[in-house]
Formats: C-alpha cells, structure tokens, sequence
C-alpha cells in the first residue's frame, strides 16, 4: 500500500496540494514529552516494544519543542505548572496539534482542589481528548489515529496559522 | 530502661520542659513546653543512652476552635534500637517555633512545608519561603477555614495570576 | 588574567531526565556545580485537604496515585494504619495477598528505576527490556484487580476479592522466569567498565549524615544502617517469611544501585514463599459493617441490601484517636499519621513521603560533582514527583 498505487500506469500522478501536504503532516507526527505524572508512565509504555508507536510514524519523542508537532499532555495540570504549559506551547513551531491525555488533563479527574486547573483546555486549545486514569497504551494509539484523521481532513486555508 | 533514662536527664536539666508524657497504642508519646524547647530537642538527639538521631516527620494539626490553636508534632525514630517517639508542641495563631534544622537537617524542608500549609512561622530558619505552592498565593490551605476548592473555582483560570519565585 | 564568571543553569521542569517535574537550579563554575537548590510544588494536587472530605474507602484510589511507579505499596500503607486506627484484625489470607500484590509493586518500581536511570548514563537497551518485565507484572494486576497501573484491590479489612486460578498459575509462571531476566541485567550492567567508572564515588554520603537528612530506603541502606520497616516494626505478616536485607558500606551511586538488584531477588523470595504457603480461608474482615456483602447476597437478603448502602455510603467509623504507622515503600518509609475524630472522614491525614526528604538532600549529594554525574545521581536516589508533591 504505498504510493505506487495512485501512479496510473505512468510515472505521474494527479493530486491536490491539501492532499499531499496532509499525507505527509498525518504520517509522521513527532510528540514532544510533557509527561507530568501517572499517565507518562503508560505513555512511555506505548513507545516501547509491546505497544510500537514508531510504526504510526512518531519515531521520536524530542524534548524541546522546536523540533515537535505534536504536544501529549500526559497528567495532571497545577496551577503552577500552568505557566510552563503555556510557554511549551507558544515556543512550538506551526503546524501543532495537543492530545489532553488521561481524566486530569480533560477535567481535573480526581482531584478537584485549589491547586489543579481543571483541564488543560482553560490555557491551550486541544484537539483529542483521551480518558482514562490512566488510558491502556492502546488507548493512546487510538487517540494519535484520530489526530491523523483529523490532519487528514483539514483544508489549508482554514488552518489558524494561515498567512497567505 | 534507657528510655527513662533519657526522660530522667530531661527532667534534671530543664525542669519544666516537660508537661506530660504517656504511652498511646503502643507508640511513646511527650509533650513539651515552649520554653527551653530547642534545648530539649537537642538534649533528645545528643544523648548518649538513646539518641534519636532520625527526624522522620514534622506536622502540625489544627484544633480550631481551640485555643491554642495549632498542635506540632514530631516523629523522631533511633537507629539503636529502632524505637520511636512522638514529641507534641501546642502553639498558638502567629507565634513564633525555634526551628530544629540546626539539629537535624530533614528539619529544613519539613518546616517549610508546615509554614507553607498551615502558616506556623520558624524562628533561625536558614530560607523559611513557600515550598508546594506559589510566590503570591493567598492563604495557608490545610487550615480549617480555607475552603477546599480554593477561591474563584467557578470562573476560567488564568496562568498570569501565577508569580513564583524565580 | 581572566577571571571566571559564574554560570546559572536552570535545569526545569521540563526535562527528559528529571522523573517527573522536578526543577534544579544549578550554580556552575565551569562545569563543577558550585550550588544546586532544587524547587518541587510543580504537581501539588491537595490529596492531604481533599483527604479531610472524603471516607476512609474512598482515600485508597487517592493514595494509589501517590508513588505512581510502584501503586500498590502505597495502598498497603493507608490500609495498615487505618486498620491499626480502628483495631481491625485482617484474615490470613487477605494478608499473604496484600504481601503478594505489595512486593510485585516494589519489583516494579525498582524496575522503572533501573529503566530511567541506565537510560540517563547512556545505556539505552535496559529500558527495553525493563518495561517487558513491567508488562509481565501489569498483566498480574490485570488479572486480579482489572487495571493495570493503579490496581485498587486493598479494601479496609483486606482484599476486594479473592485471586483466581489463573492468577496463581501467572504469579508462578513469573517467578520462575524472573532469575534469567535478572541475569541479563547483570550481565549488562554491573561488571560493565563504563557503568562502574560513572558511578563509583559519585555522591557519596557516610551513614551519620545520611540519618541526618532523613534518607530512608535503599539510599539509607547503601551507606550502611540497616533499617527496614519490614523487620523493624513487622505488618502484615512479614514475619512469617525468611528474606534478607542487602546493606551496602560506602554510599555511593553503585552500592545503591547493588542494594536495589539484590532487593529484586529478596523480593522474588517473599513472593515464592508466599504464594506456595498461601492459607485457606475468607479474604475480608468478618464484622458487617465494614465488609463490602457481594452481590448474590445482596439479590436474596433485605438486611445485606442495606449494609452494602451503608458501607458505600458512609463507611466505616473512627474513634477520636492518633496514630502514626508506617511501611517499607519502594523508596524508604512510607508513613502515615491519622487523625479521627468519631466520624467517616479523617481530622487529618498526614503523609510521610520518602522521596521529599531524598530531594532535600540533593544539593548535599551533587555539590563538588560536574553536570553529567548530577544526572547519575539523581537516577541513583530514585525521586517520584507524585509523592514528594503530593
């Protein structure tokens, strides 16, 4: 299944530009770690060998988040920890996606006390929520194929980093 | 037997250190006086009968509507015969505790969180700063009257509120 | 001349080495660290406050979350002291049970440890196989409790139910595999050259220190005092099994890590003599207002649908007494100081985390060491920020 499928019996193929750019974007979505707390162990568990995130395209987890496009938050959120969020997420190149990953990071989960936001989405806007405490690493793989649907699905100009 | 002995030297040297001494499910309990207090504890970790040189926990419990207010205790364990002890403080809303971390360094951290959560200060504290929450936050939270959701929980959060020490 | 300037390098919260959010403030001349403070709170969560509004049933799923690495450990420690608070006696049974599901937890720890820690020095392949074995273990927990991370099986006056079949078959299909997976780890790493040259001498602590910070666990144990809570103030029947304690003499990053690889094999011990003397008999406690009745009882009798009501409901009740137990997490002495006060909640709960008094000793380990060895050493003290934050 791979890219000779679409060569219609000549060495070209016709296709739109969204298509091809999605294709591309959906295919290898790099995460960046922001593993808080219970919820990063079971992250980590779907990188490693009984549970492959590689073979969904997220080959590496890069610490910094220039070189990142995707940004799990695997936890719970305090408030102080907030600041660092939200910075993390300014200092990402465009395009980026964020997975809230785990009951903490969707709503505050347990625990709902003066300390903990309640959900990541009152600082930084999210894509796909995964619930759980914490979610099965196949969970998490489910959670990155709808992101890929989702890329898949997008039109260029209506993405909010849009300048042309 | 060491152990009354321990409370005999106490005894002699600061007569008035000690209120009241019992022994509670099993686990020995005293509490002191504030006077001479940081002289006891040192008295308790130097010794040479039965020294308790491990500092396990600090805590304080609040009585509210007692008077006094706050109850400290402290878990000290020795490492000659792993046996440990319980040592109560009664300390009244913003007076001032010797702090301990001359005499055991776990002190150091313990005090801090006990400023932190429930807002005793410690006297001679080498950096007596909040430790679990923020630089301008408002309150000691595991006191009785600070409710448990914290103020403004129903309108959105905003990360600017937030300044730390930096 | 030129002189030289200090360097302030903010290792913070977001960093692949830390274990969590844990923030470093590094003073460098050079690239010796001169001074470090390190600053924690980044995961405060209230469990403590939230613990003073909740029954005592529903503080266990609270405390799985504390030491997230190693959960059922933490759950052994609420269950002692508030059966210790209320004077419940727990069947045999529920205790060898309770002893099975702790020591898997502590093996499961130590294996996250050697994971990270062997990841941060360079030694990229034990991680790999490390989480294999935590998968093994995961499955266990999967079959008894239905969860894989944080298995709330422990109840107030023993287990939630009784271990299948299945379950036993798994536990001893798993100790007798364990020796070959251990093997391999040694053979990687611990007559390795490069493994030794990183870590030996490298923050080395003396024992009179190490009791003065409050260092308990493996760390307090690698320099030489042989404090463990389970033949110190024996629970839970851990007098009954014949296991020994690993101790080390000179107290640095490798005699820890040997303490802990010894700590796997006594742990694999306990649990082979625990699950082949494993009594007969019932799995809760025999008073029936704190015993949770099952369900076909429930369907056939009025009086069992009321106390199941009730003990959901509101729960057991404390007396207006104090008490401070503690037990041998996967870190060092995990305690817990109980207040009641004649009604279903706590007055208070205090928790006594180890991991907070191994991260106030930091800056004592790493001063006089360059950046690369600050990573070792905090890999070799094994921080979990879950429960230095509560």
């Amino acid at each position: 299944m791979g890219i000779e499928n679409y060569l219609q019996g000549e060495n070209y193929m016709v296709t739109s530009l969204t298509k091809l750019v999605n294709w591309s974007r959906s295919n290898s979505v790099w995460p960046c770690t922001f593993g808080l707390a219970c919820c990063a162990l079971e992250m980590i568990a779907s990188t490693l060998a009984d549970f492959d995130i590689s073979r969904f395209g997220s080959e590496v987890f890069r610490p910094s988040p220039r070189q990142a496009d995707l940004l799990i938050v695997a936890g719970t959120l305090s408030k102080k920890m907030s600041v660092m969020v939200k910075r993390i997420y300014d200092q990402m190149a465009d395009p980026k996606w964020v997975i809230a990953m785990g009951s903490c990071s969707s709503c505050g989960g347990v625990f709902q006390s003066y300390a903990v936001v309640q959900g990541v989405d009152q600082i930084i806007p999210v894509d796909v929520y995964i619930p759980g405490c914490p979610p099965r690493p196949e969970a998490v793989l489910a959670g990155l194929m709808k992101i890929q649907e989702k890329i898949r699905t997008e039109k260029l100009d209506q993405r909010p980093d849009f300048t042309g | 037997m060491s152990y009354k002995n321990v409370i005999q030297t106490i005894n002699k040297k600061f007569p008035e250190a000690v209120v009241n001494e019992c022994e509670n499910k099993g686990q020995r309990e005293i509490t002191l006086a504030k006077s001479q207090f940081h002289e006891t504890m040192g008295v308790l970790q130097k010794n040479p009968d039965l020294p308790y040189d491990l500092l396990i926990d600090i805590l304080g419990i609040d009585y509210t509507p007692r008077t006094p207010r706050f109850d400290l205790v402290y878990v000290l364990l020795s490492t000659k015969d792993f046996s440990r002890l319980i040592v109560r403080l009664k300390a009244e809303e913003g007076e001032e505790i010797p702090s301990v971390s001359s005499i055991w360094h776990s002190a150091d951290w313990a005090e801090r969180e006990v400023y932190d959560l429930m807002g005793i200060p410690f006297s001679d504290h080498p950096d007596l700063k909040r430790i679990l929450t923020w630089k301008n936050f408002e309150g000691h939270p595991l006191r009785k009257d600070f409710p448990l959701e914290g103020k403004d929980f129903d309108k959105p959060f905003d990360p600017e509120t937030i300044e730390d020490y930096t | 001349m030129t002189e030289s300037k200090k360097i302030y390098l903010n290792m913070g919260p977001h960093h692949p080495a830390t274990h969590g959010v844990l923030r470093i403030e590094l003073e460098l001349d050079g690239e010796t660290i001169v001074n470090a403070t390190p600053r924690i709170g980044y995961l405060h969560r209230g469990i403590e406050k939230l613990a003073e509004n909740r029954n005592y049933q529903q503080i266990i799923p609270l405390t799985d979350r504390l030491d997230y690495a190693s959960a059922s450990a933490n759950n052994m420690g609420y269950c002692v002291t508030v059966e210790n608070l209320m004077g419940i006696e727990v069947p045999k049974r529920a205790q060898y049970l309770r002893v099975i599901m702790a020591e898997f937890a502590r093996i499961m720890g130590h294996h996250l440890w050697i994971g990270t820690h062997a990841l941060d020095i360079g030694a990229m392949s034990v991680v790999f196989y490390a989480f294999r074995d935590r998968e093994m273990i995961m499955d266990m927990n999967e079959e008894i409790a239905g969860y894989r991370l944080t298995p709330t099986f422990f109840r107030i006056g023993g287990v939630a139910h009784d271990a299948t079949p299945k379950f036993i078959e798994m536990v001893r299909d798993f100790v007798k595999w364990f020796p070959k997976g251990l093997d391999g780890y040694h053979k990687l790493l611990t007559e390795n050259k490069i493994w030794t040259t990183r870590t030996m001498d490298i923050g080395t602590i003396s024992a009179e220190e190490a009791v003065n910070y409050g260092l308990t666990g493996p760390s307090l144990r690698g320099s030489g005092v042989a404090y463990d809570l389970r033949k110190a103030f024996p629970y839970s029947s851990y007098d009954d099994f014949d296991f020994q304690i690993p101790v080390g003499d000179k107290g640095d990053v490798y005699d820890r890590y040997l303490v802990r690889m010894e700590e796997f094999s006594q742990s694999l011990k306990i649990i082979d003599q625990a699950i082949e003397n494993l009594p007969e008999g019932p799995v809760n406690v025999d008073n029936p207002w704190i015993r949770n009745p099952d369900l076909d009882e429930v369907q056939k009798d009025i009086s069992a649908l009321i106390r199941r009501f009730m003990v959901h409901v509101k729960g057991p009740v404390a007396p207006e007494e104090e008490v401070y137990t503690a037990v041998e997490g996967a870190k060092g002495e995990l305690g817990f100081y109980l207040v009641g006060d004649g009604s279903e909640h706590p007055f208070r709960l205090k928790i006594r985390s180890p991991c907070f008094y191994l991260a106030s000793a930091l800056p004592r380990l790493m001063i006089g060491h360059m950046v690369a060895d600050a990573i070792a050493i905090i890999g070799s003290i094994d921080v979990v920020l879950g429960e230095i934050d509560r």
